[in-house]
């Protein structure tokens, strides 16, 4: 433990109880509590989002780590076939015309992690990424049902363009401007998602839907 | 219906002010957090001389309203409303003397117990309502702070960060049934679910009337402080917001808001939840330090004095009480005529 505390002793701007103790950190803490935060401060960088789904988290991460349900719950995602490439999709963003999306999805059966890999107008570098969990109710809520939460990173790219040359035509807008509107269209994703999950298991139908079209693996 | 205006408001402060070096020097000074805006010391306050009430802080602060309006009209207020944060007597209020020593005979006499540090805009509600519901003309509505100088100022509790925060003060407003300043709406609630969270700490247990040696504070856990804090950041903002929407108007369209002023803390959020920039959120925190419910009359009257607050500006006056058990609001059209 002493070498531990001498190590983080040569990091500055730590606050822990050994060298602030517990008043100093409270009054750090009120500090840093506003009553309203700007929308930029919250989702300038980062998104984040979470909702509580009345469906079992097995059923709930089943549906969220096959791909093609994207078509169901995202406003706009549609038509995905296989790209060519194992795994990989590509479809439409109908948030543009012409605009193609590739999509991988990377899940975690374990730690029920499903993350959405995809890009706009090329499959080379996919880099709008999508993190995605699902945490059993019982344990967080003490109640049946998931807990889903959505994270997004603002990647450089969503203010920059790597590859404008590959978009379908010169004035097509970049999914990047609209990065302040990601958390108002993510709620309503979400809304979408958390109503099919919770529509098919009230009504004891099958939650997850066979894809419209076999994908190669 | 009868319009009622905020006719006028006076202050005292009583003494010389005292520099912040009379907490942070004292021997056994908790100082640790004094550079958390929080707890961040005000660099001057005011403290009542050792025999000063209650009723002389509000005899004085009267004065400049005889001399603006008349001995006469003062004696003549159907409507006398007191607020004392320290009372100097149990059972008895500051009322009824206040009336004997400016010689008032008023119909309508209460020492109001509650609402705390947003007990003015509750006092101007309750005048607002005697005054157009029953033959009463104008009302005199007190704030006396005496506190600071009294309580935090004992050998134990001056030591404290919760010592060096408040100052001492006196406000009064002048209430009338005129069209002059009209009082445009006013919104209130009392939250009795908070009610009974704020304490006092006598740490060898006794009743505070009771002899004993422990010195009385107010008891602060930091749960507690991070409850109040967002009792108040939630609070404050919501009745200025539901008075505003009452109006018609945005809350960017507040011309001066005052507060109370219980730490530059509550100023910054209520002021960023408000939409507000600092130069119409109007306090006197670093001269006057937190005035508990004389803090709204006695920024008013120094906003008013400084011409900060000018004629027809929209001015809201806001706060809550104690842990959060009273909050309010009350929009004033301003048209004080002073010279």
């Amino acid at each position: 433990m002493s070498e531990a505390s001498s190590t983080l002793a040569d990091i500055p701007g730590l606050l822990r109880i050994e060298n602030a103790g517990k008043e100093e950190l409270t009054a750090r803490c009120l500090e840093l509590t506003h009553a309203v935060y700007p929308h930029h401060q919250v989702y300038g960088q980062y998104c984040t989002l979470h909702e509580y789904v009345d469906c079992p988290p097995e059923a709930v991460y089943d549906y969220l780590r096959q791909g093609h349900h994207l078509q169901e719950w995202t406003c706009s995602l549609r038509d995905f076939a296989p790209s060519g490439t194992p795994g990989r999709w590509v479809g439409h963003d109908r948030l543009e015309d012409d605009t193609r999306i590739y999509c991988e999805v990377v899940a975690n059966p374990e730690a029920m992690t499903v993350d959405y890999h995809c890009s706009w107008d090329q499959g080379e570098k996919l880099w709008m990424i999508y993190l995605m969990r699902v945490v059993p109710a019982r344990l967080v809520l003490d109640k049946p049902g998931s807990v889903i939460t959505w994270t997004n990173c603002r990647h450089p790219y969503y203010d920059a363009n790597p590859h404008p040359e590959k978009a379908p035509r010169p004035d097509r807008p970049w999914v990047g401007d609209y990065w302040d509107l990601f958390y108002a269209g993510h709620t309503v994703e979400m809304n979408n998602l958390k109503a099919i999950l919770e529509h098919r298991h009230r009504n004891g139908l099958p939650v997850s839907t066979a894809p419209s079209r076999a994908v190669t693996r | 219906m009868t319009t009622v205006s905020l006719t006028d408001v006076a202050s005292y402060l009583p003494g010389e002010p005292v520099p912040a070096e009379f907490y942070t020097e004292y021997p056994g000074a908790e100082d640790k957090l004094r550079h958390h805006p929080m707890f961040k010391v005000p660099p001057l306050r005011h403290h009542v001389a050792a025999d000063e009430t209650n009723a002389d802080m509000i005899e004085r602060a009267v004065q400049p309203l005889i001399e603006r309006h008349g001995r006469e009209e003062i004696r003549a207020v159907d409507v006398l409303l007191v607020h004392s944060q320290l009372p100097d007597l149990p059972f008895v209020g500051a009322g009824t003397e206040v009336a004997r020593r400016l010689g008032l005979n008023p119909e309508w006499l209460v020492d109001v117990a509650n609402a705390g540090c947003a007990s003015f805009v509750y006092m101007l509600k309750l005048a607002r309502q005697i005054l157009t519901t029953a033959d009463a003309k104008t009302a005199l509505i007190c704030n006396a702070q005496s506190a600071a100088g009294q309580w935090f100022t004992q050998s134990q509790v001056r030591r404290l960060a919760q010592a060096a925060i408040p100052g001492d003060g006196c406000g009064v407003g002048y209430v009338t049934t005129s069209s002059g300043a009209p009082v445009l709406d006013v919104e209130t609630r009392h939250i009795g679910s908070y009610a009974g969270d704020m304490t006092l700490a006598v740490d060898d247990g006794r009743k505070y009337w009771e002899p004993g040696e422990s010195q009385l504070r107010i008891a602060f856990t930091d749960a507690g402080v991070a409850k109040v804090l967002a009792r108040g950041n939630r609070l404050v903002p919501e009745v200025v917001a539901d008075l505003c929407r009452r109006l018609g108007v945005a809350t960017a369209d507040i011309d001066v808001l005052i507060t109370n002023q219980p730490n530059r803390t509550f100023l910054r959020n209520w002021r960023e939840a408000l939409q507000l920039p600092a130069e119409r959120h109007l306090n006197t925190f670093d001269a006057y330090g937190n005035l508990f419910g004389a803090a709204i009359p006695v920024t008013l009257d120094r906003a008013i004095r400084s011409r900060q607050v000018e004629d027809g500006d929209l001015v809201v006056l806001g706060g809550f009480a104690h842990a959060g058990d009273f909050a309010g609001a009350v929009a004033v059209r301003w048209h004080g005529g002073r010279d």
